[in-house]
């Protein structure tokens, strides 16, 4: 009975063994990176978030805001009237496809930005490849605002309003840079680092809002584009 | 049957002396950062209960987790994945700020090498301010070491603070850099640490970052 039990404490301790070095630990479902590379040098990368369908609402959160509430914002005002508002998103490479998650906090006031101007730090988390991080003055506030709707206060994203848009279908969001950044582009837009695969990467970006339908109680639906350029070492 | 019972007693002993031996793994004790120290780099509590996404618990790092329908992330490559949005508070000289945190299960995970956590991402702005980026990675293998401990010996062996702050598995640095307003440019340092719930309802969790200044250039 010893032995039997003695050599079956020992198969329990082999199976462990076995189980951690085979144990299939998680892994993330990765797409092909859809990237191009410019005749000048580079990695040219786009990412596409739709509105509103891409905007990730907290849980248990109410959607009975009326048509212009966003869902996954949320928006920090200091007694100065500075404010900060922070959105998730679902991020898409070109082809479309769900890759990543991507947060825009943007913020005005301040140290920030000037007056009826906001910037904004974009992340975006792609599982299995890494982060990129993004910073960018804007060509005008972008913040979400508190407002009121049926049921209590809800968090108003600009672009979200037909009002908004007086015709223009597309809006470049990133303010123009007084000189051209990596790959000649004047764009305020900035790669600012990256881990994992976009590890010692910089470059630039720009950020573009594309309307796409406005709905007959004024809200609208749309994409927001942004395009990277990221180069080794900048 | 007296002998099934022996051989069964036997596997089922050896299988929690395995596991003791793999959680035992002395590499958990040196792979830890060093704390920032308080008075530069005051903790800011937080709780991180409206997320969405995994539960990030030790199941979910294993891989066993069931998905709870109410917070899941339905794509398939955000089926590991946590984000929310957080209120850091105001206090010891800073105001309160507004942060994204986005958690990914580390692909680099390693059973032998003591390895079982989440690469963290954050995006902070304090109003009026600026913004930071932060990246870490957060192992949770001592967590894990003692809940095993704590359920086998049916004692509460549970610390009271975990940081889990660890150089992250492959290159790479647990680090800050300045995104906007007065921090653009500065670079830095970030702690975070898990308050585990006694009463097995969520954690706690606090956040220390330190920045400092770009160097100044001489002309």
């Amino acid at each position: 009975m010893k032995r039997l039990f003695f050599i079956t404490f020992l198969a329990g301790i082999l199976a462990v063994a076995l189980a951690a070095t085979f144990w299939p630990l998680p892994r993330h479902l990765r797409f092909h990176a859809l990237t191009t590379v410019p005749p000048d040098g580079g990695r040219q990368e786009e990412f596409v978030i739709h509105w509103p369908e891409d905007r990730i609402a907290r849980p248990d959160e109410a959607r009975d805001g009326g048509p212009l509430a966003v869902l996954g914002a949320a928006v920090l005002e200091d007694s100065a009237g500075r404010r900060v508002s922070a959105e998730l998103f679902r991020l898409r490479d070109a082809g479309d496809n769900v890759v990543g998650v991507a947060g825009r906090l943007a913020g005005t006031g301040g140290a920030i930005a000037d007056r009826g101007r906001s910037a904004t730090s974009w992340l975006l988390v792609i599982p299995g490849r890494g982060a990129l991080f993004l910073g960018q003055n804007d060509a005008f506030d972008t913040t979400v605002r508190q407002g009121t709707g049926p049921a209590g206060p809800v968090a108003l994203a600009p672009p979200q309003a037909a009002t908004f848009w007086n015709d223009r279908p597309r809006v470049r969001v990133t303010a123009m840079a007084p000189r051209p950044a990596a790959g000649g582009v004047a764009t305020s837009g900035r790669v600012l680092r990256g881990t994992s695969e976009f590890a010692g990467l910089g470059g630039s970006f720009t950020e573009t809002w594309d309307l796409q339908e406005v709905n007959a109680d004024g809200s609208t639906r749309g994409r927001i584009l942004l395009s990277t350029l990221t180069l080794a070492g900048t | 049957m007296m002998r099934v019972l022996v051989g069964v007693l036997g596997f089922l002993f050896g299988v929690i002396a395995g596991v003791a031996l793999l959680l035992g793994n002395p590499l958990a004790y040196f792979r830890g950062l060093p704390p920032l120290p308080p008075d530069l780099a005051p903790a800011k509590s937080y709780r991180w209960d409206d997320y969405r996404g995994m539960r990030g618990g030790v199941a979910d790092l294993l891989g066993i987790a069931g998905r709870d329908a109410g917070v899941a992330l339905m794509d398939p490559a955000l089926q590991r994945v946590r984000a929310g949005i957080v209120v850091l508070p105001a206090g010891e000289g800073t105001p309160a700020a507004l942060a994204l945190k986005v958690s990914a299960i580390a692909e680099e995970n390693s059973l032998w090498r003591a390895e079982l956590g989440t690469h963290d991402y954050w995006s902070i702005t304090w109003p009026g301010e600026g913004g930071v980026f932060a990246n870490a990675y957060s192992n949770q293998w001592t967590l894990a070491r003692d809940s095993f401990f704590a359920l086998v010996l049916g004692n509460d062996s549970l610390a009271a603070a975990y940081p889990v702050t660890a150089p992250p598995p492959a290159a790479g640095v647990a680090a800050v850099t300045g995104a906007t307003g007065r921090y653009a440019g500065f670079t830095g340092e970030i702690r975070e640490t898990l308050y585990p719930a006694k009463d097995g309802r969520g954690v706690d969790w606090a956040v220390s970052i330190k920045v400092n200044p770009p160097p100044v250039a001489p002309r």
